[in-house]
């Protein structure tokens, strides 16, 4: 986006999941139940997206919010490193679309490191702030290697979403918002009582 | 094979020189580095490196070094010499003629750009889905209920606009839910659209420049339509 449409910059406010998270919590606007995670261990994939290329692209990484979201929810005695981590992390081996080409042989060869890697740490959970790798480290090397202690891996949203302490909203919000979907839907000629679906 | 005469390197068609070829060490930090060394026979990190510096570089993409490799760049992280490993080894992505694609890759691509998503989803299912799964699984949720949740379709001058990754809607709903229950709990003001929402872009793996680009001119369109202030960037 940078090299094609520098000019999207100004125009828009262009924000990673990381940064939306790190404001939420930061702000106020999301509150996080401690207990949820109490007592439970996690250790943090570092994707490439996000870290090496990131770095290299744009010259941001986000090592620091990373690890700040997982602290807001983690105690931090229970947040245990892979080793090498961060920009240094090896690939959970699915990257570059690894997880959708024919090659899984290799996939699998390759993500054994990662398996290794995170079997070392003795955690029970695993964050996978991006789909391809929690889908390599779940559905690909969880039921194919020795994993150890880890019994989860969890998108790093998915995480945050299980801690929230959500509030429903006041009466006059609902009634407001089904308003808004009642409109939304009847343009899209959306009926969600129509028996044919 | 032919001999190959050093002084006379061929011209590649992958602009190398001098920044990589040259300045190379072979000290093999790269392939030392890469879980992927060996695997498939024959191939490592330095060696497609030395292959095209030599001018073998048909031969690296004709082989399935460079779909093999993750892109993972962390070869070129480690480079001391700052030879560009990731971005070279895409770039023989993208020189392999597009019907020669291992898998569906290249398929989904051209799926995205004609249909607007990777898998083809028609938009009416799209909208009756996210519709029924705003019920379902927010407002009808027994341990985190979201009394007044919805998806908003296109809905104009909201904060963020977001993208949504096209394995989820049919394959995996349910995992929707968690960013819809933090956009509740902060009670951001956000949309999606419901035309060209695809946040995948498999142009990145496939080596596809054009197609990238189209689908990141096609976030952008949605944002400007939309008058949305924020985009949230999709991996
Ligand atoms: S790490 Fe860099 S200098 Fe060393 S062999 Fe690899 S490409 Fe050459
Ligand atoms: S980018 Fe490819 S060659 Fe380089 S370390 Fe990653 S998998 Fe290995």
């Amino acid at each position: 986006m940078r090299t094609w449409f520098p000019e999207a910059y100004e125009e828009f406010n262009i924000v990673s999941i990381y940064e939306v998270l790190v404001d939420y919590i930061k702000t106020g606007r999301i509150k996080i139940n401690k207990e949820k995670f109490a007592n439970h261990t996690v250790t943090l994939h570092h994707p490439c997206n996000y870290f090496r290329k990131s770095k290299a692209a744009f010259d941001k990484e986000y090592t620091e919010e990373y690890r700040y979201i997982v602290e807001q929810i983690f105690d931090k005695k229970n947040i245990i490193d892979m080793h090498p981590n961060a920009l240094n992390n090896h690939c959970c081996g699915a990257g570059g679309g690894a997880w959708a080409s024919p090659y899984s042989d290799e996939r699998l060869t390759y993500g054994k490191v990662k398996a290794d890697q995170i079997k070392a740490t003795g955690a029970e959970i695993v964050v996978a702030p991006c789909h391809n790798c929690r889908d390599q480290i779940m559905k690909g090397l969880t039921p194919k290697f020795d994993m150890g202690n880890c019994k989860e891996t969890l998108y790093l949203w998915e995480m945050v979403a299980q801690a929230l302490i959500i509030e429903p909203w006041s009466e006059q919000e609902v009634k407001e918002a089904h308003a808004l979907r009642d409109a939304q839907f009847e343009r899209d000629g959306i009926d969600l009582d129509d028996d044919e679906y | 094979m032919e001999a190959l005469k050093l002084g006379e390197r061929k011209e590649g068609k992958l602009d190398l020189t001098p920044e990589m070829a040259d300045v190379c060490y072979t000290c093999t930090t790269c392939s030392s580095g890469c879980p992927i060394s060996g695997v498939v026979p024959g191939w490592d990190a330095r060696k497609a490196i030395r292959s095209i510096a030599m001018g073998l570089e048909q031969e690296v993409v004709d082989s399935k070094f460079p779909w093999v490799c993750t892109l993972c760049g962390r070869c070129q992280y480690a480079c001391p010499q700052g030879v560009q490993l990731q971005k070279t080894f895409r770039g023989l992505r993208s020189l392999r003629e597009r019907d020669k694609v291992p898998g569906p890759l290249h398929k989904g691509t051209i799926m995205n750009y004609e249909r607007g998503n990777n898998l083809g989803i028609p938009k009416f299912d799209f909208l009756f889905l996210l519709a029924e799964l705003g019920v379902e699984l927010m407002e009808e949720d027994e341990e985190q209920p979201c009394p007044g949740f919805y998806v908003p379709v296109d809905k104009e001058n909201a904060n963020i606009i977001v993208t949504i990754n096209s394995k989820e809607p049919f394959g995996e709903p349910e995992d929707m839910a968690f960013w819809w229950k933090i956009f509740y709990a902060a009670k951001e003001d956000w949309t999606v659209s419901s035309v060209n929402w695809e946040g995948v872009n498999w142009g990145l793996f496939t080596g596809d420049d054009e197609n990238m680009k189209i689908q990141v001119e096609r976030v952008l369109e949605n944002a400007r339509r939309l008058k949305a202030k924020t985009i949230l960037y999709p991996e």
